[in-house]
C-alpha cells in the first residue's frame, strides 16, 4: 500500500502535473486556431509560425531591455495589426474562390513557408535559450516542479477564461458569433462582418504570439519552433470540434494527459502515434469533433 | 528550365578549373553548420582549417596545397546523402571528412565505397561503424562507444559498485549504440541496470521522460545526449530536483568545453569516458592549445576539435607512406598507421580501421574537468568485431 | 469535333512531349559531358513528379486534397528496399511495392473517404504522420537512421538489360516509367469513369442524380493515386541506395504538393514539370543561398492568388488556341472534299 501511495506520489503526480502545463501550451495555441476555423472555416496552416513570431518577437525586444512581463501584453498587441493585414490583402482574395478550405489552406501553407524564412534570415537556423524569468523549483507535496511551468499553467487559465468570456459574455463576442452562424443575416442587422472577419483572424494570431511568449523559456526559440506544436494543436482542434472553445480545452487538457501516462506505461516515443491515432479516429466517426462549433453549440 | 541545369553544370566546372589547376588536395567536410549539433560541426571546422593551415604552410601534402570544401549535413541522412553526393560528383574530392551523426557516417560510408573514395569520421560515436556495419572505405581516427564505455566503467566499479544505473539516450544509431556498449561494460562490473529509454534528437522537453526514470529509482543516470540536447537535459534534470540523488555519467560527447558554459551549475559531478581533455600535460598538446585558441577566437578545443585537428594529419601521413592519393594504395597506408596527435600516438587497427588511443576518466569539478583515471589503449580497444576485410 | 475536354488534354500531351524531348536530349548531354550529379538529381526529379502527378490525381480532377500522399510514397520506398535488401530484383521490388501500395491505398481509401473537404485533408495527414512514427519507432526497419545497405539492381528489360547503378541508363528508365504513367493515367481520366471523377469536382451533389455513385469514382481514384505514388517510390531506393522516416513526413508530402500548385493543377503534366522546376530551383539556388524557402513559398502564394493554372496556365491557352485553329483547319479540308 505506501508503494501504491508512493509511486502516486512521486511518479504519477508530477507525471501528470507536467502534462497539465504541456496542455494548457497546446490549448493556448489551439484556441486561435479554433477561432479562425471556427469563424472564417480557415484552417490556418501558418499559426505555427505566428506562435515563432511572437518568440522571436519577444526575443528580440528583451534583448533591447525589455521585461518579460512586458512583453507578454506587449508581443500579442504588436502581432494585431499584422493578422489585420494578412486577413485583408491576402486571405480575403481567395474566400469566394472555389473550395474556400482547400484555397485558404494552401495560401496560409505558403505563408508559413515564407515566414519561417523570413525568420531564419533575421535569426540566423540555431536555438535560442532566453532565460526563465521565475528560476527556481516550488516543492509540492514533495515533489519539485519548476516554478515557471506552476505560473504557466495559472497564467494559461486566466487567458483561456478571458478569452471565453470575451467569447461568449460581451456585445463583440455575440457580433463574431452572429456573423459566424449567418453571414448575411448579422451584415444586415449591422454587424459589419469584414471587420469581424479581420479582427478574429488578428485576434487568433495574437493569442499564438501570446502562446510563443509564453512558451519560448520552456521550449527554446528557434525558426522551426511551431512544426512540433502546431500538429498537436491541430489534433486538440479536430478533437475537441473545430471552432469549438471549450472543445479545444477539454481536448487539449485531456489528450496532453493521455500523453503524458502513455509515457510511463508504454514509451514517451509512442505519444505523437497515439495522439494522431485519436485524431484519425474522431476524423472517422465524429468529424465534427466532440463539441460543436462557435454560434452552432 | 533545362538552361538552369546547364548553367549550373557549367559554372560548377568552371568553378572546379581553377583548384584542379593549383592541384590542390580536395578534402570534403561534410558537417552539421545548422541545428543542435552546429555547435559540433563548428569544433570540426576549427580543428581542420588549424591543421590545413598547418600542413599549408609546411608544404602541404607530396607537395599539393590542402583545399577544404563544406556542405552542410544538418544531421539530417537524406539531406547529408545528396550533399555527399554533390561533393563526390561534382566538387571531386579526393577524402570526405567531418560528419557528426552516426546514421549519416553510415549512409554516407557507403557512398564512399561505391564512388571508390576514402573518408574518415573524426565524431561518430556507434561501435558498429568499425564494428558489425564495417566499410573498407571507412575509417574512424575518434574513440567509438566501447573504448568511452570501458573507460567509465572502470570508473563505476571503483566508486559506485553495485549501481542502479538507467540509461537515456538520443533516439538514433549513436545513441542506441553507446547506451548498449555502456549497459554491457557496466554490468560487466557489477551494476544493475533498472531502465532505458531514447528521445528524439532535439528534444524540447525531458521532462516526459523523468516519470520513467523516477519510478526506476536508480542512482546513476547515464546518458549521451550531445550538443544543445544536453542543455536542456541537465537544466530540465536540476529543475524538477531529479538531479539530486543521482550520479550523471555520458559518452564523451555529452558535456564539452562547447556546451559546459550553457549548462552551468547542473554539470557539477558529471563523469565521462574521453579520448581527449585540455589537461593532457606534453608539450605537443601546450603547443596545439594555444593555436587553437588563438584560431577560435579563444575558444577552447573538446573531443571533436581535437580529433578533426589529427585526421588530416593521419590523412598526410598516408598519404606520404603510399606517394600517391590513389583510393587502394591509400586504404592500404592507413591499415596500422601509427601518427603522432596532440593526444598522443593513435594507431588505425588494420582489422577494422578503428583508432586506438589511450582513454581518460575526466570529472566536472568547479565547472572544469579534471583527469581522476586513465585506461590504456591495448586495454580500452576492445574486440575486432568487423567480418568484412 | 473536339469538345473543350480534348482540346485541353492534347494540350497536356504537347506539354509532356515537349518536357520529355527536353528531358532526353539533357540526359544525353549531361552523360556526354560526364556529369553525374546533376542526371541523378534530375532522376530524383523525375521520381518525386510522380507523387506530385499522383496527388494532382486527387486535387486536380476529383477535388479531393492530400495531405498525405508521401505516405504512399514511403511505403512504397520501404517495401521497395527491404525487398532488394533480400532478393536484388528490380521487377520484384517494383510489383511488391505497387502491391503494397495498393493494399494502404485501399485502406486508407476506406477510412479517409468517411470524410471530404478539409476533414479528408486532415485525416490523410494523420494517417501519414502515424505510419511514419511507427517507422520512426521500429528498429528492425531502420528506425529514425533509414535503412542502408541496398545494392544497385539491373533492370532487365526483356530486350536489353540496364543498371540502376549507371545515371543515364537509370535516368531513362525513370523517364520512361513516368510516360508509362502519365499515358495511363491521361486514358483513365479521358474515359466515361474518368469524366464521373472530374464531374466530382465540377459538382459532387449533382453526380448521383446522373446515376453514377459519388463513393466508387472517389475510391478509384484515391487507390490509384496511391499506387502510382507507391511505384514512383519503388524506385527511390533503387537511385539513393537508402530510405528514411524523412520520406513520409509531412515536409515530402507538403514539397509535392508545392509541386502540383506551381506546376498547375488539374493537368498531370502540370504536376511533372512543377517537380523538375521545384528540384531544380532549389539545386540552382540553393548553391547560392540557403534561403530558397521564401522565394518558393512566394511563388506559391502567387499561383495561388493569382494563377490557378499555375505556370502551365501560362503557356496552355496559346498551344489550346493553335490546336481549335489546326482542327478548324482539318474540318474546313473535310468539308471541302466532301461534296
Amino acid at each position: 500500500m505506501p508503494d501504491i501511495m508512493d509511486y502516486l506520489q512521486f511518479i504519477l503526480a508530477p507525471q501528470m502535473l507536467n502534462g497539465l502545463a504541456l496542455g494548457i501550451s497546446v490549448v493556448l495555441v489551439a484556441l486561435g486556431l479554433t477561432i479562425i476555423f471556427g469563424l472564417l472555416d480557415v484552417i490556418n496552416m501558418s499559426h505555427g509560425e505566428f506562435y515563432a513570431v511572437g518568440a522571436f518577437t519577444a526575443l528580440a525586444l528583451s534583448a533591447l531591455g525589455l521585461n518579460y512581463w512586458v512583453l507578454l501584453a506587449l508581443v500579442p498587441i504588436l502581432l494585431l495589426p499584422v493578422g489585420v493585414l494578412v486577413e485583408r490583402y491576402l486571405i480575403r482574395r481567395v474566400y469566394d474562390g472555389g473550395d474556400r478550405h482547400v484555397s485558404t489552406l494552401l495560401l496560409t501553407f505558403g505563408l508559413a513557408l515564407v515566414i519561417e524564412d523570413i525568420l531564419k534570415i533575421i535569426f540566423g537556423p540555431n536555438t535560442h535559450r532566453p532565460a526563465t524569468p521565475l528560476p527556481g523549483a516550488t516543492e509540492i507535496l514533495g515533489v519539485f516542479i519548476p516554478t515557471y511551468r506552476l505560473a504557466l499553467i495559472g497564467i494559461g487559465f486566466v487567458v483561456i477564461a478571458a478569452v471565453a468570456l470575451v467569447v461568449y459574455r460581451t456585445r463583440l463576442g455575440a457580433m463574431v458569433r452572429a456573423a459566424s452562424y449567418d453571414r448575411n443575416m448579422a451584415a444586415s442587422l449591422g454587424v459589419r462582418v469584414g471587420w469581424v472577419y479581420s479582427g478574429a483572424y488578428a485576434f487568433g494570431i495574437a493569442l499564438a504570439g501570446l502562446a510563443g511568449v509564453l512558451l519560448a523559456p520552456i521550449y527554446s526559440v528557434f525558426p522551426t519552433m511551431g512544426h512540433d506544436f502546431i500538429l498537436l494543436a491541430v489534433t486538440v482542434v479536430i478533437v475537441g470540434g473545430m471552432g469549438s472553445i471549450w472543445g479545444a480545452v477539454v481536448a487539449g487538457i485531456s489528450l496532453t494527459q493521455v500523453q503524458a501516462i502513455s509515457a510511463l506505461i508504454i514509451s514517451p516515443v509512442w505519444g505523437d502515434a497515439i495522439i494522431f491515432g485519436v485524431m484519425v479516429v474522431v476524423l472517422m466517426f465524429r468529424p465534427q469533433g466532440i463539441f460543436g462549433r462557435i454560434g452552432h453549440a | 528550365m533545362k538552361t538552369k541545369f546547364w548553367v549550373a553544370l557549367a559554372t560548377t566546372t568552371a568553378l572546379a578549373m581553377p583548384a584542379l589547376a593549383q592541384d590542390a588536395i580536395r578534402i570534403g567536410v561534410l558537417t552539421p553548420l545548422s541545428g543542435t549539433y552546429a555547435g559540433i560541426g563548428q569544433q570540426v571546422r576549427w580543428g581542420l582549417e588549424l591543421a590545413a593551415q598547418e600542413i599549408n604552410t609546411s608544404g602541404g601534402i607530396l607537395g599539393r596545397p590542402v583545399t577544404l570544401i563544406y556542405e552542410d549535413s544538418q544531421a539530417n541522412p537524406a539531406v547529408a546523402m545528396q550533399r555527399a553526393e554533390r561533393l563526390f560528383d561534382v566538387e571531386n574530392v579526393d577524402f570526405l571528412t567531418g560528419t557528426v551523426s552516426s546514421g549519416v557516417t553510415l549512409a554516407v560510408g557507403e557512398l564512399a565505397e561505391r564512388s571508390g573514395r576514402l573518408m574518415a569520421t573524426t565524431v561518430s560515436f556507434a561501435d558498429s561503424i568499425t564494428g558489425a556495419r564495417c566499410s573498407p572505405n571507412v575509417f574512424r581516427v575518434n574513440a567509438r562507444a566501447g573504448q568511452q564505455s570501458v573507460a567509465l566503467a572502470s570508473w563505476l566499479a571503483a566508486e559506485r559498485p553495485d549501481a542502479r544505473v538507467f540509461y537515456l539516450g538520443p533516439d538514433y544509431e549513436m545513441g542506441r549504440s553507446t547506451v548498449a556498449a555502456f549497459r554491457s561494460n557496466a554490468e560487466g562490473v557489477g551494476a544493475t541496470s533498472v531502465g532505458e529509454t531514447f528521445a528524439p534528437l532535439d528534444s524540447a522537453d525531458y521532462s516526459q521522460y523523468f516519470g520513467a526514470l523516477r519510478s526506476a529509482r536508480p542512482d546513476v543516470l547515464y546518458t549521451s545526449v550531445a550538443g544543445n540536447d544536453t542543455v536542456r537535459l541537465f537544466t530540465q534534470l536540476e529543475d524538477f530536483g531529479v538531479r539530486a540523488n543521482l550520479t550523471v555519467l555520458g559518452a564523451s560527447g555529452t558535456v564539452t568545453s562547447q556546451n559546459i558554459a550553457a549548462i552551468g551549475a547542473a554539470a557539477e559531478g558529471f563523469v565521462t569516458g574521453v579520448g581527449y581533455s585540455t589537461l593532457i600535460d606534453t608539450p605537443e598538446h601546450t603547443a596545439f592549445l594555444e593555436s587553437f585558441r588563438a584560431a577560435s577566437g579563444g575558444a577552447d578545443p573538446d573531443l571533436y576539435g581535437a580529433d578533426s585537428y589529427g585526421v588530416l594529419f593521419a590523412y598526410q601521413a598516408a598519404a606520404q607512406m603510399a606517394g600517391t592519393t590513389d583510393t587502394d594504395a591509400l586504404r592500404e597506408a592507413f591499415r596500422g598507421l601509427t601518427w603522432n596527435t596532440p593526444q598522443g600516438v593513435k594507431t588505425i587497427r588494420a582489422g577494422d580501421h578503428q583508432a586506438m588511443q589511450q582513454m581518460y576518466v575526466v570529472r566536472v569539478e568547479g565547472g572544469e574537468f579534471r583527469i581522476v583515471g586513465n585506461v590504456s589503449a591495448a586495454d580500452a580497444i576492445g574486440d575486432d568485431l568487423c567480418e568484412r576485410f | 469535333m473536339l469538345d473543350r475536354l480534348d482540346i485541353s488534354l492534347r494540350a497536356n500531351h504537347v506539354l509532356f512531349v515537349i518536357l520529355f524531348t527536353a528531358a532526353f536530349v539533357f540526359g544525353v548531354m549531361a552523360s556526354m559531358t560526364g556529369d553525374r550529379f546533376y542526371l541523378r538529381l534530375a532522376t530524383e526529379a523525375l521520381i518525386l513528379s510522380g507523387l506530385a502527378l499522383s496527388i494532382d490525381i486527387l486535387l486536380g480532377f476529383t477535388g479531393l486534397l492530400s495531405l498525405g500522399q508521401a505516405l504512399f510514397f514511403g511505403v512504397g520506398a520501404y517495401v521497395s528496399a527491404l525487398v532488394l535488401r533480400e532478393v536484388p530484383s528490380f521487377w520484384l521490388a517494383l510489383g511488391a511495392a505497387s502491391g503494397a501500395s495498393l493494399v494502404a491505398g485501399v485502406v486508407g481509401g476506406l477510412i479517409a473517404n468517411r470524410v471530404r473537404g478539409v476533414y479528408f485533408a486532415l485525416i490523410t495527414f494523420g494517417m501519414a504522420q502515424i505510419v511514419a512514427k511507427i517507422i520512426y519507432n521500429t528498429r528492425s526497419l531502420g528506425a529514425s537512421d533509414g535503412l542502408i545497405g541496398i545494392p544497385v539492381v539491373e533492370i532487365p528489360l526483356g530486350f536489353v538489360t540496364l543498371s540502376a547503378g549507371n545515371p543515364l541508363e537509370f535516368f531513362l528508365v525513370v523517364l520512361g516509367g513516368i510516360t508509362l504513367i502519365y499515358a495511363g493515367m491521361s486514358y483513365v481520366l479521358s474515359s466515361p469513369f474518368g469524366r464521373v471523377m472530374i464531374a466530382l469536382k465540377a459538382n459532387e451533389k449533382r453526380v448521383p442524380y446522373l446515376g453514377y455513385s459519388t463513393w466508387a469514382p472517389r475510391m478509384v481514384a484515391y487507390v490509384l493515386a496511391a499506387v502510382i505514388a507507391g511505384t514512383v517510390g519503388g524506385l527511390y531506393p533503387m537511385l539513393r541506395g537508402f530510405v528514411s522516416p524523412e520520406l513520409m513526413f509531412f515536409s515530402a508530402s507538403g514539397d509535392a504538393l508545392i509541386m502540383v500548385i506551381i506546376g498547375g493543377s488539374g493537368t498531370l503534366v502540370g504536376a511533372i514539370w512543377g517537380a523538375i522546376l521545384l528540384v531544380a530551383f532549389k539545386s540552382v539556388v540553393g548553391s547560392w543561398t540557403e534561403h530558397h524557402l521564401i522565394i518558393v513559398g512566394l511563388m506559391f502564394m502567387a499561383a495561388v492568388l493569382f494563377m490557378k493554372r499555375g505556370l502551365i496556365g501560362l503557356v496552355k491557352p496559346m498551344i489550346e488556341r493553335r490546336l481549335v485553329r489546326i482542327e478548324a483547319a482539318r474540318e474546313m479540308r473535310k468539308e471541302g472534299k466532301a461534296p
